[in-house]
């Protein structure tokens, strides 16, 4: 797997300043996301993944340090930019409550398309592709509280990669789910890296889960202390 | 704007408070524009019909004593300009000059009102209000007097009444004449001072026969206060065409005391509801501050997928817009259904305390309603306006919602 690098961080310091109380969430991270790459990132509570993701998706800025995203540093950028970058280049999952309540299954896949602009037909045949390749697709015209756990994780890496981005950043995706949907939801995110290229990078406390990577970045009180590569 | 709409539908019973927040105000002003509307009208119909006519033409000058109109010697050029003109529809002949009225062993200063009996029905509410005897006839010799002249002459109907009129070369002019009918006023100071007699015998009054002090016009197509435009382009035309020395005069000009009343009405009603709108503003605001305190995470994600600040403020006045139009569109049906019931009934009957006194002025005892489809239109887009400057608030505080922060209150 050879690389262009497609993230690069370097000297990341991020710290979160509550009042008078600063905490300090990441001492000095550095990193390099090959374009293809399916990672993961393990770490105990606390231990900074977290913000790396939101730093890594450009949906916070460091303290301290750069992220090149593509070539683009996202540090100076303004708030308006910041939001496009994350529109057209990063599918962001959460571990939970990742869908618009009001919006059907088919809606909340086509919701980025939507933004990015794309005509209506065109987006929704586009979500449906994926949702097809998910094994969703069935509950297209449902709203999301009507699916399992699992199903709306599934619709949650969909909405994620609908809109081709150059990476998925997903912080512990399967948090509230039991074993086996985990690793059906990993092993199909394992599937779209392969089957288009798209990047991903997920945090997880799940260590079954690292088995299935490419990579795995162990982070520990805001840096990174280990960095295994499998290929 | 489709999960704007589908939020709405989803919290709905908070939404329908906040709708009917803004139903009510709008349905009240609906109804007291109507109201307005339906008051304006009477007191342009009867001021207008009754007292001014459309547009008066006046000769420029002093007149014959105190704040008596000056006399005009020959109306002869006058009257053809007022027919030259297309627009006057009608037209009748005034003299109106100060007198005194003397019984045996009273006198008092009145207002001697010359006009054409046969056309009078149509410019002063007396034939209507004469409660005993008659009105005038064509060439009377008697006069029209009030009830409470009456009593101050300690004159009664059938007797005889002296008239002094005035003039300022020919000396005064002196009539005794019968009175031939007695009216009621609401207005006890009209009823106190006019006297009304045939247009021939004020002219001998003032020693001038010919004479007359007003021509008082009536300009087609007019049917309310809304085509006043019509009437002030006909004042216009006709000043352009009136030999010198001669005005013409809009009824708002004519009387200004009545004119200023329908003036100040609308606006003082609508700084009143201002109120009502700011309050259902405010609960408006109020749904949105709590619908977007709800949907923090929701938002969060919205913002962290890749929408711009902009779509999320968007969003949320979206929401403010539809919720405010929906309520203002059932308040502004509400509000028109009852107008349109109401006139179908004829009008709402006054309480007893008004119904005789206007009735007796040849004014209908009830409460008619009127308004233009535009004003409702207009209400109803005030409201939905007011909506969406309070939903400013809320809005802008979702849109600056920090995703990141959103996101650490997960469960
Ligand atoms: N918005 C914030 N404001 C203040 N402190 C924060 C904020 N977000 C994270 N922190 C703190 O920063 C440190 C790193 O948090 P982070 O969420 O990145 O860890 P994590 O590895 O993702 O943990 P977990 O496995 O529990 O999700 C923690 O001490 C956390 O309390
Ligand atoms: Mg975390």
């Amino acid at each position: 797997m050879t690389s262009e690098v497609l993230i690069r961080a370097s000297g990341l310091h991020k710290v979160y300043k509550t009042g008078q109380v600063e905490t300090p969430a990441l001492n000095g991270v550095d990193l390099e996301v090959p374009r293809g790459e399916f990672g993961g990132m393990a770490g105990p509570s606390g231990s900074g993944k977290s913000t790396l993701l939101h730093l890594l998706g450009a949906l916070d800025k460091p303290t301290a340090g750069e992220v090149f995203l593509e070539g683009t540093a996202v540090s100076g950028q303004s708030e308006a930019a910041l939001s496009s970058l994350r529109l057209h280049k990063v599918g962001f999952v959460f571990q939970a409550y990742n869908l618009i309540p009001v919006l059907t299954v088919l809606e909340n896949t086509a919701f980025v398309l939507e933004l990015q602009g794309v005509p209506p037909r065109k987006r929704e045949n586009q979500a449906l592709e994926i949702l097809e390749e998910l094994g969703v697709a069935q509950y297209k015209d449902q709203f999301p509280n009507r699916l399992s756990g699992g199903e709306q994780q599934r619709v949650a890496v969909a909405r994620a990669v609908a809109s081709g981005p150059s990476i998925v950043l997903a912080d512990e995706p399967t948090a509230n789910l039991d074993t086996k949907t985990s690793l059906d939801l990993i092993d199909l995110m394992r599937r779209l890296n392969q089957d288009h290229h798209t990047t991903f990078l997920f945090a997880t406390h799940d260590t079954r889960l690292l088995d299935r990577v490419d990579r795995v970045v162990y982070m520990e009180d805001g840096k990174i202390t280990r960095d295994d590569r499998r290929s | 704007m489709k999960a704007a709409f589908r939020h709405l539908v989803r919290s709905r019973r908070r939404s329908i408070l906040a709708a009917m927040a803004v139903v009510v105000p709008v349905w009240l002003l609906v109804l007291m524009l109507a109201m307005i509307g339906g008051m304006e009208q009477g007191l342009f119909a009867s001021l207008t019909e009754y007292e001014t006519g459309h547009l008066q033409v006046r000769a420029v000058g002093e007149g014959l004593a105190g704040g008596a109109l000056p006399l005009i010697l020959d109306p002869t050029p006058l009257l053809a300009a007022v027919e030259a003109g297309e627009a006057i529809a009608w037209y009748t002949l005034r003299l109106e000059a100060p007198a005194l009225a003397a019984s045996a062993d009273r006198s008092l200063g009145v207002l001697v009102q010359g006009v054409r009996p046969e056309e009078a029905a149509r410019i002063s509410p007396l034939p209507g209000a004469v409660y005993e005897g008659r009105y005038l006839e064509a060439d009377d010799d008697g006069v029209i007097v009030g009830e409470a002249l009456l009593r101050s002459l300690g004159l009664s109907v059938g007797e005889r009444v002296t008239l002094m009129g005035a003039h300022p070369r020919g000396g005064s002019g002196v009539t005794r004449a019968t009175v031939v009918g007695a009216y009621r006023a609401p207005d006890p100071a009209l009823e106190r001072t006019l006297v009304q007699v045939d247009l021939g015998l004020a002219q001998r009054l003032v020693r001038t026969p010919g004479a007359i002090t007003a021509v008082a016009g009536y300009v087609g197509d007019v049917d309310g206060p809304g085509d006043d435009w019509r009437i002030s382009a006909a004042v216009a035309a006709l000043q352009e065409a009136l030999p010198p020395g001669y005005e013409a005069l809009t009824w708002r000009e004519v009387a200004p005391e009545s004119a200023v009343l329908l003036r100040f009405m609308r606006p003082l009603v609508i700084g009143f509801m201002a109120a009502f709108f700011v309050l259902g503003g405010l609960v408006v605001l109020n749904t949105l501050s709590l619908s977007v305190l709800e949907r923090t995470r929701e938002l969060g994600i919205i913002r962290a997928v890749g929408a711009p600040r902009s779509w999320v403020m968007g969003h949320v006045l979206w929401e403010a817009g539809l919720l405010s139009l929906c309520g203002a569109t059932v308040g502004a049906a509400l509000g028109t259904g009852l107008v349109l019931g109401v006139q179908a009934a004829g009008g709402l009957p006054l309480p007893g305390a008004y119904q005789e006194g206007l009735a007796a002025f040849g004014v209908e005892p009830v409460l008619s309603l009127r308004i233009t489809p535009l004003e409702v239109a207009l209400s109803a887009m005030a409201m939905v306006a007011v909506g969406l400057v309070a939903a400013w608030y809320p809005a802008r505080r979702a849109a600056r919602l920090d995703p990141v922060e959103t996101m650490r209150y997960d469960e």
